[in-house]
């Protein structure tokens, strides 16, 4: 193998490396980690984390960010549990908040391609304030709780006691996969975070392929809500609150890089366990408020300089 | 161009609605922590009945997106201050950091009326609120009552270094160190959300499976914590007592979901902070202290709370 091949190895490796080390560290020092029960809790907590990553994943390979995927998750909480109390179906509820996730994605992709904002960190941060004031004013600021057991069950239940949830992110999670690696539109993605000229020069549509990156981003996002609105039984405006900010860390943490063109489902699911694991060991441990936030403020700029130090190796 | 246009059209038609007409009235602002839950929105609205009793005075309210904005509290602040409100009314997000842009109001000569979160700022005129250390107890005394003399608890409170969120939990330690038999096994940050409350609860009831209660330092996250009990079945084993009474957190009281939480009177606050400003403004002296009072509700009193 050459030396190349090698790095590129390990570099797809080192998630799993470091989600190893962290679990063997858990294991040493809290006897309630390394329990069934424990372990398929912190599956459940990530969820929502995983899919909004997810999402992420799609918009970071382009070389993209969004930040309005915590905003879109807390909006459409709202618009799905305003739904249900209503009396609406919980299928037809489940649909049309799919449906508001990708258009407020695709609004952030036309924001980008058609007004030709300078850089999506723009567009995302205006949608990410609209869609956060929405959700405030729709729901008048205070959670709507109390959902009907016939939404609540495929989201919240358990599948041979696999959380639901869990479930619900392998599905999204194979379904990006195969978008990712077994379509022309994941090549163009990658090719467009590679070197968005040359992809363009080449003949992919990009503006048409951004799009659809963001639409998946809202959609993730939206689906998202589906599950954190089973386990809390409301939906409420603050939902996801700086959840774009874990979502993005979790990308980062599993291998893909802020430059575009690199990336993985994957590495994708395993930052998102991290970012799981780490909370929940930190409960364990009865770890201080304040000690918390400094141990996942420099894992999350350890990953970063990972990529960074990974992106020059590789000039 | 025409591109131009019509992006200005949008931005037009967006901030339009937005801004009101500033009529020659005296302006007095109010400042909470956030306006994203019940509490705030009953406070606000106590303190819009007390402004529509005085014409002459045109009451702003505004508010950061979350609690632990704290910098964005502080320009709001600033931006009232430099409106030239006659007196500003606050709930401080961080007692310390927003010191000095209260102590720029008091050289201006603008009154600050302290409500809902005391903080050290020796030049307030009033602090109108919750004694939280006094509500802190009556938890503990509720755990109490619902636990009996001996067991472990745990605690889940609000944003690091929020005083109110602190004075709670420091009230609750204190009055359950009476009681030796109950241990605190755990003291975890929740940040006042639902959403950390649940899955804080989901760990420490793996951490700590024999706790016979929790108690929250708000309802917010005694509701996510309540989740995480009702999702383990273990609905009335564990005693959950959250803070603020909300109408949600009530009627889980009388659902049997809740053990108890801790009243107080946010419109009281709303209330008496703008009649504070107001006579402040008009250059009449205020009580320094106002305990707007607690009340504990458990399954005996909650049914008037929950509506």
């Amino acid at each position: 193998m050459s030396r190349g091949g090698a790095r590129i190895l390990l570099g797809r490796l080192a998630p799993l490396l470091g989600l190893v080390i962290l679990c063997v560290v858990l294991a040493l020092t809290s006897p309630h980690f390394l329990t069934a029960d424990n372990l398929v809790n912190v599956l459940r907590q990530s969820s929502v984390n995983a899919l909004l990553a997810l999402g992420q994943l799609v918009v970071i390979i382009t070389a993209g960010i969004d930040l309005s995927i915590g905003s879109i998750l807390g909006v459409s909480s709202v618009v799905l549990a305003m739904q249900l109390r209503a009396g609406v179906p919980p299928l037809a509820a489940v649909t049309g908040t799919l449906v508001l996730g990708a258009l407020v994605g695709l609004l952030n992709g036309l924001l980008l391609t058609r007004l030709k904002l300078p850089h999506p960190f723009i567009s995302t941060l205006g949608t990410m304030n609209v869609a956060r004031g929405a959700a405030m004013i729709l729901a008048a600021g205070v959670p709507i709780s109390g959902l009907p057991d016939g939404f609540r069950m495929p989201f919240n239940g358990d599948l041979f006691g696999i959380p639901a949830a869990v479930i619900v992110v392998a599905i999204a999670g194979l379904l990006v996969h195969l978008l990712l690696e077994r379509t022309v539109y994941g090549r163009d993605l990658f090719a467009i975070g590679g070197n968005r000229e040359a992809a363009r020069l080449a003949g992919v549509p990009v503006s048409s392929r951004l799009e659809l990156a963001y639409l998946v981003s809202g959609l993730m996002a939206a689906v998202s809500s589906l599950v954190l609105a089973a386990r809390m039984n409301s939906g409420f405006p603050l939902a996801g609150t700086g959840a774009e900010l874990d979502a993005i860390a979790a990308v980062i943490i599993g291998g893909a890089s802020f430059f575009g063109g690199v990336g993985t489902v994957g590495g994708t699911l395993i930052g998102a366990l991290f970012i799981g694991l780490l909370r929940n060991g930190l409960n364990l441990l009865d770890v201080s408020a304040y000690w918390q936030m400094i141990v996942i403020g420099v894992v999350i700029v350890a990953a970063v300089v990972i990529d960074v130090l990974r992106a020059r190796q590789g000039d | 161009m025409k591109r131009t246009i019509g992006v200005a059209a949008l931005a037009l038609a967006i901030a339009v609605p937005g801004c009101n007409r500033a009529p020659e009235k005296k302006g007095i602002a109010l400042v909470t922590k956030a306006m994203d839950s019940e509490f705030w929105l009953v406070l606000a609205d106590g303190a819009k009945t007390a402004a529509a009793e005085h014409p002459d005075y045109e009451l702003v309210i505004s508010s950061p997106d979350r609690e632990i904005n704290v910098d964005q509290q502080v320009s709001i602040l600033e931006n009232q201050i430099r409106r030239g409100v006659k007196a500003l009314i606050v709930d401080p997000a961080g007692t310390a950091q927003v010191n000095s842009t209260l102590e720029q109001a008091v050289a201006r000569g603008i009154p600050v009326v302290l409500i809902d979160t005391d903080a050290p700022f020796a030049k307030k005129s009033s602090y109108i609120g919750t004694d939280n250390a006094k509500g802190g107890s009556l938890a503990a005394t509720g755990m109490v009552a619902a636990i009996g003399t001996s067991g472990d608890v745990v605690l889940i409170s609000g944003v690091p270094g929020n005083e109110s969120q602190d004075a709670r939990a420091k009230g609750f330690l204190d009055e359950i160190a009476k009681t030796p038999g109950i241990k605190v096994v755990a003291q975890q940050p929740g940040n006042s959300e639902r959403q950390l409350g649940l899955t804080v609860m989901e760990n420490l009831l793996t951490a700590h499976p024999n706790i016979k209660g929790v108690f929250a330092t708000n309802d917010q996250m005694a509701l996510g914590a309540m989740e995480a009990v009702e999702a383990r079945k273990l609905r009335g084993k564990i005693a959950i007592i959250g803070f603020d009474a909300t109408k949600e957190a009530a009627n889980a009281i009388v659902e049997g979901k809740m053990t108890g939480s801790v009243a107080q009177s946010p419109r009281e606050m709303g209330r008496q902070g703008v009649l504070a400003a107001i006579a402040l403004a008009e250059g009449r002296t205020v009580p320094k202290l106002v305990d707007t009072g607690t009340e504990y509700v458990d399954a005996k009193n909650a049914a008037k709370y929950a509506k």
